[in-house]
């Protein structure tokens, strides 16, 4: 599966691609991208199967990115990986067409609870 | 009138514990030593991270470093063995990083609608910010290592057509 992974930190792609392997999802093509315009140029360039993405990142956020995206025709599961927690934030991501949305700090379980359903 | 919650020192102490053993300490030999009573935070070479909170409550969350410790940070998030192969964008990323999830962590606890800033990292003397709501210090592994929080007055004023503004 091609995954895309969109956070402004490279740090933090590289904790979210280390907390995958963690949990058990290895073999996927793992894409990285730092904001959510580079987010919609790779999904729009080559449709994911799983997007991971920040909320807050520069040039075009995550949830204007997931408008974008789905904009495009792109259907692919879409996820918030973020600080961004609050029941608005949910609210406003699922009514985007946001699949889920774990909050930062995240452990391997977390991840698995949300995407076993899609990547098992 | 309405009393606003404002984030405590417990709260701060389970949020910092909940960073550590989810990015620096995942195998709990490294915890964080919180300080009984909080001392000064901020020493003048430390790696300091902001983020800003604003809409219903406007304040700031502080992260600071001493830099041995902000290498350290770096090294185990970014998973570098060695801690002298961490370079200077590596612990601006990361301490940045940590601002911002421990931030999020802060504005959840806060009445909505507020917006979360991107993180700032400076290193160096850092102004007194003023407003302090809270604070912790401690020690990783012998090095300092503080988060705060602040609250930040928003001036309110009347114009005379009658307008207000922020």
């Amino acid at each position: 599966m091609r995954i895309l992974i969109a956070d402004d930190s490279r740090v933090m792609r590289q904790i979210v691609s280390r907390t995958l392997r963690q949990a058990g999802y290895d073999g996927h093509d793992l894409v990285e991208v730092a904001d959510g315009k580079q987010l919609y140029d790779a999904a729009v360039a080559q449709p994911p199967d799983l997007v991971l993405s920040d909320w807050n990142m520069p040039e075009m956020n995550g949830l204007e990115a997931l408008v974008a995206i789905r904009a495009a025709g792109i259907k692919a599961p879409f996820g918030f990986v973020t600080t961004e927690g609050s029941p608005e934030m949910r609210k406003k991501a699922v009514d985007a067409g946001a699949m889920f949305l774990i909050t930062k700090p995240f452990t391997a379980e977390s991840f698995r609870d949300v995407l076993d359903p899609i990547l098992r | 009138m309405t009393v606003q919650h404002k984030p405590n020192t417990e709260e701060l102490v389970s949020i910092a514990e909940m960073v550590w053993s989810s990015y620096l300490d995942p195998d709990g030999v490294r915890p964080l030593v919180v300080d009984p009573a909080p001392g000064w935070g901020l020493g003048p070479t430390d790696v300091v991270a902001t983020v800003a909170i604003s809409g219903a409550w406007d304040g700031r969350v502080l992260l600071s470093f001493s830099p041995p410790a902000a290498r350290r940070a770096s090294a185990a998030l970014l998973a570098i063995a060695e801690v002298d192969d961490v370079g200077e964008g590596d612990v601006a990323d990361a301490v940045g990083e940590l601002a911002n999830i421990i931030g999020g962590s802060v504005k959840s606890l806060m009445p909505q609608p507020t917006v979360l800033s991107l993180p700032a990292v400076h290193t160096g003397a850092f102004p007194d910010l003023g407003g302090e709501v809270c604070r912790v210090t401690g020690t990783w592994d012998g090095e300092p290592v503080s988060v705060a929080v602040h609250e930040v007055a928003v001036y309110v004023g009347v114009s005379r057509t009658g307008e207000t503004s922020q």
